[in-house]
């Protein structure tokens, strides 16, 4: 059913846009200042958030998975603009791991979205109905 | 979940489950974040935690020869960091101190100095000279203390624990920012043709290699060249002095780290009209100050830093 | 899911949490490794930087005779001759200043940094200058002389001599 679907996919981009995270992190990138201990926190919530979804948690995960994610992607827009705590990176470096983690982001962030929008539908067919 | 009373007021055994879901994703986060920094200290892999393969320690500016409201006794506080550093609980491998040593490049100010270094409990003391100690000769009196195997205005490398060190000297000839030559950016070039991409290449200098206030000199206008050369390695740390705080920007392959100063802190890019020497009130002088440890441990790309203020 | 099934489910969970944070908290001994020692090229007489004893203590600090800093902090505003150039606030007040050939100009330092006076193309360079001290030149020719300090060479001011 379309709840569960949903579920699985959220759990699914956290779970890929967290692994790239804690890859990253173990790989030099735990050593930047700021930004290294922020992948960490990253791919840790992600991982929780991921798992707690699936085993079907209450709504508000579901929003915060949608924040992380979004927040993620913002993060990811400023380090290649005008800087995140100092750090800045040009074009789509690390390959591949910036292009999936931002394409699990997306992906995320779009089904929180739908989630939240079938949750709000729902609510009103509820209210009608009474 | 459908409920017959008013949706928005919560029942206790909501609010009993609703802080289980929020209690238990605060403790996987919490645990999760253990695991992955467990696997990052014991280096994806290796089951043995190891010692670092090169450990040093960076101290700079102590502009010993100053005096006012800033620092009455930048003599002691240079002597508190070097104490400081003697008692880390392990011997660095080398320290280097990243320039203005002293504030007007007097000969006293000089020995002064040299015999503080030479109090340190390490086996290598390496120096850059700042723009203070270059006042009124280009250097001259500095390279007669501290000059000895050096090359041109005083730069140099070394190679340690498969790090490849080079110092640079990008305070004489300015113009507006830091510079360091024709000649120096040969050096550069020529002294790294050897080595393999993933050989960790430590640069220091005193004046910053990056653009971080131009509008006070803290930049050098030549240095986009010399990183040029330095493009192919997988890791790159530049180490610098002169701004008297820790800062930090990455771009790309290469790291930068501004130290603190051991004599007088100055103010934040851009906050007042020029970097003059700031006036803490009483007792906050010494959180300004402080040394920094770094290490390097074979297999990780990037070395840790660890800033310290002077106790 | 019914709430039924959920508390099997959290018990699972914090089961788990607490397998891992007992993994989490096991360290092991650091082996021992021998101190590196640098390698420097050999086409270079001596070695650079200086290596301390190990074991000597740390002698304590000569007196110094700090030059003079008892200057306050400028007034850029102060009336001044008509030759002259303050250095103040990290800035040469006036930025241009305009004279005569044969004119003598004289800068004033009365920041508490010391500065320097160094023109471009090393027409006339002053020694550094404490807080109060001064450097004079004269000026022979006519023509345009920029000049920076050159321990803050983002301060910047120029000379124009006319004839």
């Amino acid at each position: 059913m379309k709840a569960l679907a949903l579920r699985v996919v959220i759990a699914a981009g956290l779970v890929i846009g967290g692994a790239s995270h804690a890859y990253l992190y173990l790989h030099g990138y735990g050593q930047v200042p700021t930004i290294g201990p922020a992948f960490l926190i990253q791919a840790s919530v992600s991982f929780a958030a991921a798992l707690l979804i699936l085993a079907g948690g209450p709504d508000w995960l579901i929003w915060g998975a949608g924040a992380l994610a979004l927040g993620s992607l913002g993060a990811f827009a400023m380090s290649r603009t005008i800087g995140l705590a100092g750090f800045v990176e040009r074009g789509w470096q690390p390959a591949p791991h910036a292009l999936v983690s931002v394409v699990a982001e997306a992906v995320t962030a779009l089904a929180c979205g739908a989630w939240v929008l079938g949750a709000a539908r729902a609510r009103g067919r509820s209210a009608r109905r009474r | 979940m459908t409920e017959d009373r008013d949706p928005s007021i919560m029942t206790r055994r909501q609010l009993i489950r609703h802080s289980a879901w929020f209690g238990a994703a605060v403790g996987l986060a919490v645990v999760g974040g253990e695991v992955i920094s467990h696997i990052a200290g014991t280096g994806t892999g290796t089951a043995a935690e190891t010692r670092p393969t090169l450990r040093f320690a960076q101290v700079s500016d102590s502009h010993i020869g100053f005096t006012g409201p800033a620092n009455p006794d930048v003599t002691a506080s240079f002597g508190h960091a070097i104490d400081q550093l003697n008692g880390l609980g392990y011997t660095p491998d080398f320290v280097i101190h990243t320039g203005d040593l002293t504030h007007l490049a007097t000969p006293e100010q000089f020995d002064q100095v040299k015999q503080q270094l030479n109090g340190l409990h390490t086996p290598h003391v390496f120096t850059v000279p700042g723009e203070h100690d270059s006042v009124d000769d280009a250097g001259q009196k500095y390279r007669k203390v501290f000059g000895a195997g050096t090359r041109g205005a005083g730069w140099y490398s070394f190679d340690v624990a498969g790090v490849h060190v080079i110092a640079l000297v990008n305070t004489l000839n300015l113009t507006k920012l830091g510079h360091l030559g024709q000649d120096q950016l040969d050096f550069v070039k020529k002294d790294v043709t050897s080595l393999s991409n993933d050989t960790p290449i430590i640069v220091f200098s005193h004046i910053p290699l990056f653009a971080m206030y131009p509008d006070w000199g803290w930049g050098t206008d030549d240095s986009m060249q010399a990183l040029s050369y330095l493009r192919r390695f997988s890791s790159v740390t530049c180490l610098n002095g002169h701004v008297h705080q820790v800062f930090s920007k990455t771009e790309g392959n290469v790291t930068f780290f501004s130290a603190t100063t051991t004599a007088y802190p100055l103010p934040h890019p851009g906050d007042g009209p020029a970097p003059k020497p700031l006036t803490l009130p009483a007792g906050k002088l010494h959180d300004a100050l402080g040394v920094r440890e770094v290490s390097y441990t074979k297999g990780q790309q990037a070395l840790a830093l660890k800033e310290s203020t002077l106790s | 899911m019914s709430r039924r099934n959920q508390r099997p489910v959290l018990a699972l969970v914090m089961a788990a949490q607490a397998a891992a944070l007992a993994l989490a908290a096991c360290t092991t001994a650091n082996p021992p490794q021998a101190q590196p020692n640098p390698t420097f090229s050999t086409d270079v007489s001596g070695t650079p930087g200086m290596s301390p004893m190990p074991g000597m203590s740390r002698t304590s600090g000569m007196p110094m005779t700090p030059p003079s800093q008892g200057g306050d902090t400028a007034n850029a505003q102060e009336p001044m001759g008509p030759n002259a150039v303050n250095i103040a606030g990290f800035a040469f007040f006036p930025a241009t200043l305009t004279v005569k050939a044969g004119t003598t100009v004289t800068w004033t330092n009365k920041d508490e940094d010391p500065h320097t006076v160094v023109a471009d193309g090393g027409a006339f360079r002053s020694q550094a200058l404490g807080s109060g001290g001064t450097y004079s030149f004269t000026f022979p020719a006519a023509g345009t002389f920029d000049y920076v300090c050159s321990i803050h060479p983002f301060m910047h001011g120029n000379v124009v001599v006319t004839s």
